[in-house]
């Protein structure tokens, strides 16, 4: 719009002695989350980059050291652990929460009677708070007193207590149960919107042409969930590249690193108050999530146009 | 549609095969359906089982049934008052973030829908990567500059760490509410005598009233749960939030198990009330927030 109008409606009403109070007034409005945004993100942001070329600890500004952090933390096994585990993590839980997201949204989406209530029910992971879940996770996975081995040794499925949380080889995948048990519903409903606002014209069209459901789901389906899919992965990605508290609650990282990652990590390097290695931890993550982050942000606005 | 119950439906309507078709359909549906329910109410039920078992059914006898209800874990937790506390202290600081948040990002999404000015696309962007940079990059500086400003340790220092994740959420999601709100009204009002600024207050707000509950579900939600940030910041009994206490339950040696759960069914009653009260509004905003944009 080319219109020299302050208000978006090129409205040649009388405006021109008010115009420079309406942009003061918008200004205005939009200065508080501005100035917080950029005192509470934008700035601690580059700071937390600048922390990780420094030596600071608890209680002294630290010098610069250049990359002394980066590659002390390149040093050490721990740092492969996260770097591994986080891909791991974001991989399996995502493509599971697609999975089970896609397949309940299309349960649902079908015009069965009593679908509302099992909306409500599927979605009650999502209500609840992220920290009572894990909890409860925690609890269910006990060898003593947790459910699923309850329910193993009782039915018989698998007679030997199992505990899975403590080994190795059984920690990661319940992490990542926990946490697309808690995840899977912003999936799932997410993609169920899309699926109301694919317009049925299309579908008729399909079927006028001769096509199958199969070609139907693929041809038509599909493709129209697919900017919803694609935004959800990555918003999905950010958020699970950066969970602190499944991992933190479930196992805080152990047993000997086997769920170790980034945010864990960063938060030990805190707790042991050498804050230049902790911030060089976060600042890691920075090229990969940089590029998910700008890639989402110019879908998102895209869209929004 | 390629949904079971359409396979059917396409097949010419009232023949026997169809009929068939459709029910086998829907019990395949009906069946996968109640799995998934199991699979996530199974853990809840769990949570509130053992929130009313006695430590020796816990631990020695575990069954999916206790044999004594006891409200024995409640008693123990709430005991020395330091849970209710906690509690009290979540509920404090989710309020007032909310509260706080939804007035600052209600006025920042007007602004940046109804007019336009040179940076409004640089604010635009700047929020969506508020929105989008994680908090496990901001926990270390922010920490840092909360004890410069002697925020630290304090409710205050983490409502303001709050508005971190709460306004460029909310003020996004706000953007896409006030862009349904019909211009024409408001300049009806305004040429009834409304300033703008009234204009946004009494008719704006209002007809987006819908958003401003999702968003303020949302921001409550977010600090009821937030715990990093917590964890980082505070550092005395007195300033801790729910999800803070139950974190150093589990960090003792021995673990409580009953009133571990105890707490947690406290910490999520706030939550479900929320959900069932206002569903539709959280659906919608949540639907809103990633699928529209």
């Amino acid at each position: 719009m080319s219109v020299a109008a302050d208000t978006i409606p090129a409205k040649p009403r009388r405006r021109l002695p008010g115009n420079v109070r309406i942009k003061a007034f918008a200004y205005l409005l939009v200065a508080p989350a501005i100035l917080l945004i950029c005192g509470l993100v934008a700035y601690p942001f580059l700071f937390a980059i600048w922390v990780s070329f420094t030596d600071m600890v608890v209680g002294s500004v630290g010098n610069f050291v250049g990359f002394k952090n980066f590659e002390y933390l390149a040093g050490t096994a721990t740092f492969y652990s996260a770097i591994w585990n986080t891909i791991v993590i974001v991989l399996v839980s995502d493509v599971l929460k697609l999975g089970i997201g896609l397949g309940l949204a299309l349960l649902v989406h079908q015009n069965l009677p009593g679908r509302g209530i099992f909306r409500s029910f599927l979605m009650l992971p999502w209500a609840m708070p992220a920290f009572v879940a894990f909890l409860t996770w925690r609890v269910l996975y006990q060898p003593i007193g947790g459910g699923i081995n309850l329910i193993l040794t009782q039915t018989g499925l698998y007679p030997e207590v199992v505990d899975f949380l403590g080994s190795r080889s059984t920690a990661m995948g319940s992490v990542i149960v926990a946490s697309v048990w808690r995840g899977f519903p912003f999936w799932f409903i997410s993609i169920l919107a899309a699926l109301q606002s694919v317009p049925k014209e299309l579908y008729e069209a399909a079927i006028v042409d001769g096509a199958s459901t199969w070609q139907r789901f693929w041809n038509v389906t599909i493709p129209s969930l697919m900017p919803v899919i694609i935004v959800t992965t990555l918003l999905s990605s950010i958020w699970t590249a950066n969970g602190f508290e499944h991992v933190w609650l479930l196992t805080a990282g152990g047993p000997s690193d086997a769920t170790m990652v980034f945010p864990v990590l960063a938060y030990y390097g805190m707790q042991t108050q050498r804050i230049g290695e902790a911030a060089a931890v976060s600042v890691y993550m920075l090229p990969v999530l940089g590029i998910l982050v700008i890639f989402a942000t110019s879908l998102m606005m895209r869209r929004e146009e | 549609m390629a949904t079971l119950a359409e396979v059917a439906s396409a097949a010419p309507a009232g023949s026997a095969s169809a009929q068939r078709r459709l029910i086998i359909a829907r019990i395949v549906s009906y069946g996968l359906l109640a799995v998934a329910v199991i699979l996530v109410l199974f853990p809840i039920y769990w949570m509130v089982i053992t929130s009313l078992k006695l430590p020796r059914e816990i631990y020695r006898v575990p069954a999916l049934w206790p044999q004594t209800f006891t409200l024995a874990n409640f008693d123990k937790l709430l005991a020395d008052g330091s849970f209710l506390l906690a509690i009290r202290n979540s509920a404090i600081v989710a309020t007032t973030v909310t509260v706080i948040s939804v007035i600052i990002s209600s006025f920042a999404a007007y602004s940046m829908v109804r007019f336009r000015y040179r940076f409004r696309g640089v604010f635009g962007r700047l929020i969506l990567f508020a929105y989008l940079t994680p908090g496990s990059l901001l926990f270390i500086p922010l920490s840092i500059v909360m004890a410069q400003l002697r925020l630290g340790n304090s409710l205050q220092g983490l409502i303001l760490v709050y508005l971190t994740f709460s306004l460029p959420l909310s003020t996004w999601l706000l953007q896409g509410y006030f862009r349904g709100v019909p211009r024409e009204l408001e300049e009806q009002g305004m040429i009834d005598g409304l300033t703008r600024f009234g204009a946004l207050i009494r008719i704006t707000l209002p007809l987006s009233a819908p958003g401003l509950a999702a968003v303020a579900i949302f921001t409550f939600t977010g600090a009821w749960n937030e715990l990093l940030f917590a964890l980082v910041l505070t550092t005395s009994e007195s300033v801790r939030t729910a999800p803070l206490a139950l974190n150093y339950l589990i960090t003792s040696d021995v673990l409580p198990w009953g009133p571990l759960m105890a707490g947690a069914v406290i910490s999520s009653v706030p939550l479900m009330i929320l959900y069932f009260v206002a569903q539709r509004f959280m659906v919608a905003g949540m639907a809103e927030g990633a699928v529209k944009g």
